[in-house]
């Protein structure tokens, strides 16, 4: 590992004034991803910046009725808190079903969103990938891509983001709430947060340097009674998915009257079914319907060499994902 | 006295060295306090085939705390291999850093040498390679032109197959794979050298001591006497750790070029690099039988590779040879070359394959042939080794198997695939029967006897390791029951070159080999003493006979080895395997609910340890099965598995409740004690038992490991099936 300093911010003025100082600094938070790619001399920072002991640890209601998420908070308590629990739970069974309850403990939400591709070619230092090296070209295009995107891929990156806890907020829609080096705060809307590749795959999404990530907001209770975090893997735990899908639906008077679906696995950010979910908005919750809209959802797909099961696989864990949402009513 | 189970073998105790390792007292390689040591981590290649064109040490050179950095350029000239591929199982060198070329991606083609393991890794990263780079081989299909027969015994058979596919009534030929696979002991190959004028001492974390005691002689062409290895615990090794390893060869050179000891750990990453791998096996196997079962025809044709620079086959047609009775049989095994690093025996290496081939096969019959697959593989049992005409000293796979069944519940086997559900699951039963060579071989150990205050302590010293087994414990059971007295009496010391030597752990020869080795010591002392005090053994005890003999400390050593019966017999342990799965009807999703393993695998020392020793070759085999596997890159040959975020075991979640029945039994003909192994019969066929399952579960045949949901969901059910 190549040498750094290290900072422990006491204030979030601390850590801004210390990343305005040097543009090679980092964030840590858990650093269960920082500090893995760092070993792997992917990420070098000269200097890392602790901010997850800053005083947003919290879980607080906000304004619109709903609940505010402290970045600091780990990913364990932020799952298993009462509040979430109660009024998320699509969300609390999302984030309980990534990694291992070790790293959960370690995570924070702030760097769960900002978690890096699990791409290969991006960990392996020598490997060609533009997401890392920026015009080096992309391993991945034309090699082992088997768990690489289906949806919104480029020539230059075919990478998926990684995050369980994000298709859950992306199911759900959200906000996240930055605070910039000038310490004024910005919002983003959650499905604007990440990024499709593009031409410019070294950007995940678009935080920008020196800001940090304090909160995230949701709105209003969703999906308390029928929700499923449906996860595909190689193994039932401590694996990324293959393939997840989040659903979340309101019924009323035999009807969809509201409903949240998002997939995982298959694009450079968490995927939002918006056809989908478009199209059985107003119509009844039959198996037929839901394979209407997973035919629909998938329509779209582009596959890479390695990745055709994903179509396959991606129609049955809407289909199912759905089912399971909705049996939660019987 | 008889209900003291701290008397003797076959009591299920717990290990002996346990408090040790639970209270983090028990050494391994890297933890010993040696003064003055310095660090070295290797440099490895990131082309997979070429030649070093330049070097620049300039910045790492600067680092801090930096001593030394050795490339080809200045390393020590070692013994080198002829330019023949040599076979790396009777190859005793391992020369590194003797040229430019590189051979493979990760080869080792530099080190550094630094005060801080820190400042070696980061120094490390700071060295600079040009390559001129040529076109690898890499790709396992492209290279099918350079298949080589390695050597005649690679090549067996007996009858004639085509008369034999003629005569049947069924017939199946078909391909199974299975992929390249790590051993990943817990823990990391380690060494702390120390070269001092011409003397070498090695903590080096290795499976068998005589072996590596050799192999840094050999190589640095000095005596081996001057060489002293040891290791008292070694966390693991399925293989990795049976030879030496460059990076044993490199630690003792570092030390030799800065003239103080060194510690060199290999990375977790390296393990997939530097300490060898389990190749991919292409197998196909074709199978003839008449309408009653009994088969007509077996032969099993194994296409692997191998490096460029030495040669290893696995074996994987032994199952095949003597498993059944057929008449007909065919084996071979053909190797490419690939720039790839030399695979090397990995647990149950063969038959851990092999059987995942022939048993899907054996399944594949029964069904074709409307039987049962244990009734079938009962009918075609043989009580004589058929590829030597040896009698077994002992079989007991038709008990094994029908015991099996009916513990496991098999008549509740759905008889046609995919027909029993529980909601969204399809569940399936699978058997597999299971055979593992039981080896023995010459070892030797040492018992001191200490007489103080009327109270004997025995203290048995052989250069035998324990690689987690159980090693010391069944050693202080043996003697303990030869020498009668209580095991809290027995001090075991293994790992060490200066104790007499043993075969080393490894080929589930351990447990037989060590025990008899002991025994043979502690029966020579015995009768030294019943000489010199006139007494009996039996009657008085060796605290009487030592008082009587006037005699405060006695020494004795002894030898045992396989006699003739055994060399007149076909010794191996014999296994079966009943598995329950579950399958998602749609997602591909799938569970192992529980498992049963049947063995005959002569005395059991201790239930304890040798449950362990099934119950993680059951998980290993489910690894094999549903998780393990080393991925290429297909343009540049390196590993995308790296880690072990991806390259996956499996969890507790994914695993069943695991049962296991011993069959009580002594094979004296195997040898004195009835010993046979037990180490790699758990892991033998548990793949084809899970995969068989699937097929009953779901009608779909999973020939290509690890069956993985992105497998399955895709699969296509049989084509006689379809129409269900
Ligand atoms: C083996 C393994 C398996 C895993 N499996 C899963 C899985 O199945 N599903 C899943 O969803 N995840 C999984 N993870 C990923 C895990 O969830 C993430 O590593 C974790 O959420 C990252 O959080 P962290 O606090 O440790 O981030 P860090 O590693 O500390 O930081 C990650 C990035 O975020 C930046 N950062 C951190 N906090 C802030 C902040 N507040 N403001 C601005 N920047 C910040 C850092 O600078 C860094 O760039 C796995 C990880 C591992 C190692
Ligand atoms: S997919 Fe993206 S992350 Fe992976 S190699 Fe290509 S550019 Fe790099």
């Amino acid at each position: 590992m190549r040498p750094f300093t290290y900072t422990q911010a006491k204030t979030i003025q601390e850590a801004l004034t210390a990343s305005a100082n040097n543009t090679e600094a980092k964030y840590l938070g858990g650093g269960t991803n920082l500090v893995d790619l760092m070993k792997e001399d992917v990420e070098r920072p000269s200097q890392i910046i602790e901010v997850a002991d800053l005083d947003f640890d919290t879980i607080t209601s906000n304004d619109t009725g709903g609940f505010t998420l402290g970045a600091m908070l780990s990913n364990s308590e932020t799952a298993n808190h009462p509040d979430i629990r109660k009024n998320y739970p699509l969300l609390s069974m999302a984030m309980l079903s990534a990694a291992t309850a070790q790293i959960r403990n370690m995570a924070t939400n702030g760097g769960n969103l900002l978690q890096r591709t699990r791409c290969p070619y991006f960990f392996e230092a020598s490997m060609p990938c533009n997401k890392r090296e920026p015009g080096s070209g992309c391993g991945a295009l034309e090699g082992a891509n088997a768990k690489h995107a289906i949806f919104g891929w480029s020539e230059s990156c075919v990478a998926t983001h990684p995050s369980d806890m994000c298709v859950a907020l992306a199911a759900l829609g959200a906000t996240v709430i930055l605070q910039k080096p000038d310490r004024t705060s910005r919002t983003i809307e959650f499905t604007d947060f990440h990024r499709l590749p593009g031409e410019q795959p070294e950007k995940d999404n678009t935080i920008l340097p020196g800001e940090i990530i304090t909160a995230i907001d949701l709105t209003q209770p969703k999906f308390k009674t029928n929700y499923h975090y449906l996860k595909i893997r190689e193994r039932s735990s401590y694996a990324f998915a293959l393939i997840s899908v989040a659903a979340g639906l309101k019924i009323f008077g035999g009807m969809i009257t509201d409903i949240g679906l998002a997939m995982g696995g298959v694009a450079h950010k968490p995927w939002k079914l918006t056809k989908a979910e478009a199209f059985l908005t107003g119509k009844m919750p039959t198996t037929a319907n839901f394979e209407q809209a997973a035919k629909l959802a998938l329509k779209d797909a582009k596959i890479l060499s390695e990745n055709e099961y994903k179509v396959t696989m991606g129609k049955k864990a809407i289909v199912r994902a759905l089912e399971q949402a909705l049996a939660k009513t019987a | 006295m008889d209900t003291d189970i701290s008397i003797g073998t076959g009591n299920p105790i717990d290990r002996v060295e346990g408090r040790l390792k639970v209270m983090g007292l028990a050494k391994y390689a890297s933890e010993f306090n040696v003064k003055n040591l310095a660090y070295a981590q290797g440099i490895n290649s990131t082309i997979a085939k070429g030649t070093i064109t330049a070097i620049d040490t300039s910045e790492a050179e600067k680092q801090k705390g930096v001593i030394k950095i050795l490339t080809y350029k200045n390393a020590d000239k070692l013994k080198h291999y002829e330019e023949e591929l040599p076979a790396i199982s009777t190859s005793s060198i391992q020369p590194v850093l003797q040229n430019a070329d590189v051979h493979y991606y990760g080869e080792y083609v530099g080190l550094v040498i630094a005060e801080t393991f820190e400042q070696a890794q980061y120094a490390a990263s700071l060295v600079k390679y040009t390559y001129s780079e040529k076109k690898p081989d890499i790709d396992f299909d492209s290279s099918r032109g350079k298949a080589y027969k390695p050597t005649e015994k690679s090549d067996y058979s007996r009858g004639n197959i085509m008369q034999g596919m003629a005569e049947a009534d069924v017939t199946l030929e078909q391909t199974y794979n299975t992929p390249i696979e790590h051993h990943h002991p817990m823990e990391l190959h380690a060494i702390i050298a120390s070269w001092n004028n011409g003397d070498v001492q090695a903590y080096a974390s290795q499976q068998i001591i005589d072996d590596a005691t050799i192999t840094i002689a050999d190589t640095f062409q000095i005596e081996k006497k001057n060489v002293r290895v040891i290791a008292p615990f070694v966390g693991g090794g399925f293989g990795s750790k049976l030879h030496a390893k460059q990076h044993v060869i490199l630690g003792v050179m570092a030390s030799k070029q800065i003239g103080r000891p060194v510690q060199m750990t290999v990375t977790r990453n390296q393990m997939f690099t530097n300490t060898n791998l389990r190749q991919r096996n292409e197998q196909k196997i074709q199978v003839g039988a008449k309408s009653d079962g009994s088969l007509t025809a077996l032969s099993h044709d194994t296409l692997s590779h191998t490096s460029t620079y030495e040669e290893f086959q696995e074996s994987c047609g032994t199952v095949t040879k003597m498993l059944y009775k057929t008449p007909n049989n065919k084996v071979t095994h053909r190797l490419m070359p690939m720039n790839l690093q030399t695979p090397f025996a990995m647990r149950a290496p063969g038959e851990a394959t092999g059987s995942f081939a022939l048993e899907s096969a054996m399944d594949e019959m029964a069904w074709k042939l409307k039987m049962d697959p244990v009734d079938f593989r009962v009918k075609n049992d043989t009580q004589v080794d058929p590829s030597s005409d040896k009698p077994f000293s002992s079989r007991l796979l038709n008990e094994c198997l029908k015991i099996g069944a009916e513990e496991f519940g098999w008549k509740n086997r759905p008889q046609e695939p995919g027909t029993k559900e529980e909601g969204n699951w399809l569940v399936g039963y699978g058997v597999s029967g299971a055979s593992r060579r039981a080896p023995y071989q010459k070892t030797s150990a040492k018992v001191i006897l200490e007489l103080k205050d009327t109270k004997v302590r025995a203290t048995i010293q052989m250069d035998a390791t324990d690689i987690g087994t159980g090693s010391y414990t069944i050693i202080a059971q043996t003697a303990s029951e030869y020498l009668n007295i209580s095991v809290s009496q027995i001090d075991v010391e293994l790992g060490d070159s200066d104790f007499p030597k043993t075969p080393g752990s490894g080929g589930s020869w351990g447990a037989a080999s060590f025990s008899n080795g002991a025994r043979a010591a502690c029966e020579n002392a015995l009768t030294a003493l019943e000489e010199k005090s006139g007494l009996k053994a039996a009657d008085a005890g060796i605290a009487k006979m030592m008082q009587a003999g006037n005699l405060n400390l006695f020494e004795a050593e002894g030898t045992a080895e396989p006699d003739e019966e055994f060399k007149k017999h076909s010794v191996f342990s014999f296994g079966a395997n009943f598995t329950e799965v579950w399958v998602d009807k749609d997602t591909g999703v799938f569970r192992i609910k529980r498992m049963l393993n049947v063995a005959s695998c002569g005395k059991i020392l201790n239930p304890k340890t040798a449950f362990g020793q099934i119950i993680g070759g059951c998980a290993m085999g489910a690894g094999m099965a549903i998780a393990e596997q080393t991925k290429v890159e297909p343009n540049y040959g390196n590993f995308i598995t790296r880690s072990f975020a991806d390259y996956h075991v499996p969890v507790n979640l994914d695993m069943a409740n695991i049962d296991v029945i011993f069959l009580p039994e002594e094979d004296k003909i195997a040898n004195k004690m009835g010993i046979k192994g037990v180490g790699e019969l758990g892991i033998t066929s548990v793949a084809a038992s899970i995969a068989n399952a699937i097929f009953n579960a779901t009608g779909k045949r999973m020939r290509d490991l690890p069956i993985t949901p992105e497998k399955l969901i895709v699969a296509q059910k049989e084509p006689e099936l379809l129409n269900w």
